[in-house]
């Protein structure tokens, strides 16, 4: 997509809701921003600057060479200066430099260092609740940096001064209380399990289960709370697949949630989270972990578990292993009859999710099942796949309403794309991609489906 | 010109030094509590060096990303390599060493002017008097390149709607800074004026740590005041990058193997108990 021309501000209006005290209080964070709040942030830099090398080195290092300019898809649809990722960094570096530096305490302005002021603060909440850490710069930086380190640091900083906004807060405390980000509790998770079984009956007249808190089965899926919510033809797609594969598995209704928004508030929330998980497959005596579609749940399963909550060695295979991985294997060793023809009329492409792309490494395991079980599939344009693909526009904590101006700015990179392929259903093994696109789709009046790879394989296998 | 020019150089060398080693250290010394590599992105150590390598040589992110920005910046860079050779390693500089040195270093330089310039000599068929007539030539073509890839640095900090808005003062400093060193050292090359014999001693004696004095040349004074400047400058500002931030990187020098081996670490007292 072309980059356009600056639009200084064009973003700058587009602010999230904050949390209230009791969501705060309910997360451990002060419950308003206090009166000494500069020095406490000041205190909380500091302190990530001893204990985070990407954060030290990145505000370190950059040389504004520009290479990351027109990379940003929230700066491709806005405009805002402030949305390029080196200029997004500099809200920070610029306090780094001023407060942290030799050469910024020494000669201030003239080293390009400014004060922790009220406005840069603000400056601060609006731009950092602008970036969904897809990480798309960084793949382009000769130096590595990576602005999801940075808006990570820069997120975990506001919440210590009580800054945090009403969404990301919501779900961590849903996830933390309930167990999962929608807020499903025990007894409707069965329930919806159930109402889903007799769909599934109909759909193929076979009794496949949906099994929660089963426990010694052979695998825990954990799936993203939004598939037994909108996106129910990828929970039964789960279903219909074990049952093809004559393998047990179970949910879980105490780690209901595959996703984990604690990444998008702080490392504390981002352990606790994640510890849910770990403790569901110890006591229900699993074997395997199997991590359901969903982008940012991959990144913390796989990069994260081992080192926050592991060792996993109470599992058969002591690391989690993604469902289309496993769906990959199995295919290979011919234990799924497939049928190509389900899904012939579709003209299918495929979305990589930014992380699982540039932060997970699942990208071929996808194409090689939508290859063997749709005709129709075609890739978008070279340079908006793979690691270099655009972010849906919503993930990190932006799936919210009020800011659905910029979800729209965020996501035109990836709907022209999309368009330039000519297809008319995009699969995504993601539950925020999906919850975002048929939005973006309407918005830009573009007639297509959202679906997931899981969907089209379950349509694809013979029973 | 007494030798407070060669002390000068020493201070700022030293300032350098130090400075790039504290920083290094600094970062080496900060821990990096998770994995976060780039995938898709190499398991084993061997394509974690690749990787590296290929940042730190060809470029290749750069290359991805703008490949009128990769131009400019890769030749700039090699152009400052091939420069720092030319001054240091120059085929001259150890023969002056060997005349103005005694002791070990002299034999030391001996060993360079005996063994390394014939050898060299013989790579590429040319007597010494023919080697330093190519020096001369090919350092001077090298300076002009490199001022020619600054201009075009420069030029596009200027013009560039995006990287005009993102550029600061230390920015244009730093573009300033090595165009006017590289300048005042073609313009000796070009210009005449500068007793070359004068100059390749004044390298070899400070580089020896028997420093001799240098040339009486203004341009000559000037174009070792910059560099001091520089040497000072760099261990306080982005081109701290220098010192190979790509290595240090962990987005690229992470092994990409969460799964096949915990990743731990003693920052996270936690963590050690979730092991226990």
């Amino acid at each position: 997509m072309q980059a356009p021309p600056l639009k200084p501000n064009a973003a700058a209006g587009a602010h999230h809701h904050r949390a209230n005290p009791t969501l705060l209080a309910a997360l451990g964070l002060p419950t308003e921003v206090p009166a000494d709040w500069r020095a406490r942030a000041l205190t909380k830099f500091d302190e990530l600057l001893h204990t985070r090398r990407s954060l030290k080195l990145y505000l370190d290092t950059c040389v504004r060479c520009g290479a990351c300019t027109d990379k940003c898809p929230f700066f491709l649809g806005t405009g805002d200066p402030n949305n390029m990722p080196v200029a997004r960094a500099e809200l920070l570096r610029k306090v780094y430099r001023r407060h942290f530096t030799a050469a910024g305490k020494l000669f201030g302005p003239l080293a390009a260092g400014e004060e922790l002021t009220d406005a840069v603060r603000e400056q601060w909440f609006t731009y950092f609740y602008q970036c969904t850490e897809c990480r798309r710069c960084a793949v382009f930086c000769p130096f590595g940096v990576d602005t999801a380190e940075i808006t990570m640091a820069a997120r975990e900083i506001m919440a210590s001064i009580g800054l945090a906004t009403k969404y990301v807060s919501e779900v961590v405390d849903k996830a933390h209380t309930i167990g999962n980000n929608i807020g499903i509790p025990e007894a409707a998770w069965r329930d919806t399990c159930r109402f889903l079984e007799e769909e599934l009956k109909e759909q193929t007249g076979a009794d496949i289960k949906l099994p929660v808190n089963q426990a010694g089965a052979e695998v825990l899926l954990v799936p993203p709370s939004a598939d037994l919510f909108t996106n129910t033809d990828t929970m039964m797609a789960y279903g219909k697949f074990f049952h093809a594969l004559g393998v047990s598995w179970t949910t879980s209704s105490y780690a209901s949630e595959a996703g984990n928004f604690g990444m998008f508030l702080n490392y504390e929330h981002l352990k606790k989270v994640n510890r849910r998980i770990v403790d569901a497959a110890r006591q229900l005596g699993v074997r395997r972990l199997v991590m359901g579609e969903c982008g940012h749940a991959w990144r913390a399963a796989q990069a994260f578990t081992d080192t926050l909550n592991g060792p996993l060695d109470f599992l058969e295979k002591p690391r989690p292993e993604h469902i289309l991985e496993y769906a990959v294997r199995v295919i290979r060793q011919g234990r799924l009859k497939l049928d190509k023809s389900a899904n012939d009329g579709l003209a299918v492409t495929y979305h990589d999710p930014c992380n699982l792309a540039r932060a997970g490494g699942i990208i071929e395991e996808p194409r090689e099942i939508l290859r063997l079980i749709a005709r129709g599939f075609r890739e978008m344009p070279a340079d908006t796949i793979r690691e270099k693909t655009f972010c849906c526009g919503a993930g990190a904590g932006l799936l919210t309403d009020e800011i659905m101006e910029t979800r729209f700015a965020g996501v035109k990179p990836r709907i022209e794309a999309f368009c330039a392929s000519g297809a008319t259903h995009l699969a995504v093994p993601c539950a925020i991609c999906k919850a975002q696109f048929p939005v973006a789709f309407e918005h830009y009046r573009i007639d297509a489906q959202v679906v997931g790879v899981m969907d089209l394989l379950a349509k694809a296998i013979v029973l | 010109m007494q030798l407070w020019l060669s002390l000068l150089l020493y201070l700022a060398a030293a300032v350098f030094l130090i400075g790039l080693g504290w920083r290094l250290l600094n970062w080496l010394r900060t821990p990096v509590p998770l994995k976060i590599p780039l995938t898709p992105g190499p398991a084993d150590r061997r394509g974690v060096l690749w990787r590296l390598g290929g940042e730190l040589f060809a470029f290749r992110a750069l290359w991805r990303a703008d490949r009128s920005l990769w131009t400019p910046a890769w030749i700039f860079h090699v152009a400052l390599v091939l420069l720092l050779i030319g001054h240091f390693g120059g085929l001259e500089t150890p023969r002056f060493a060997c005349a103005t040195l005694g002791g070990m270093q002299a034999a030391f330089c001996r060993v360079a002017c005996d063994v390394g310039l014939p050898f060299a000599g013989g790579l590429t068929g040319m007597s010494m008097a023919q080697f330093g007539h190519f020096e001369d030539i090919s350092g001077g073509l090298v300076g002009a390149v490199a001022i020619a890839a600054l201009l075009w640095l420069l030029l596009r900090r200027l013009l560039a709607e995006r990287v005009r808005s993102i550029s600061t003062f230390s920015d244009y400093f730093a573009l300033l800074l090595l165009l006017l060193i590289i300048v005042t050292g073609n313009d000796m090359r070009f210009m005449g004026g500068l007793n070359i014999e004068q100059a390749r001693q004044f390298v070899a004696g400070w580089l020896a740590l028997h420093p001799t004095p240098a040339p009486a040349d203004p341009v000559f004074t000037m174009h070792i005041l910059l560099v001091c400047a520089l040497l000072i400058y760099i261990p306080f500002s982005k081109l701290v990058h220098i010192g190979g931030a790509a290595l240090f990187s962990p987005t690229l020098n992470q092994r990409n193997n969460p799964r096949q081996r915990r990743y731990t670490g003693p920052w996270d007292k936690t963590n050690a108990s979730a092991t226990a």
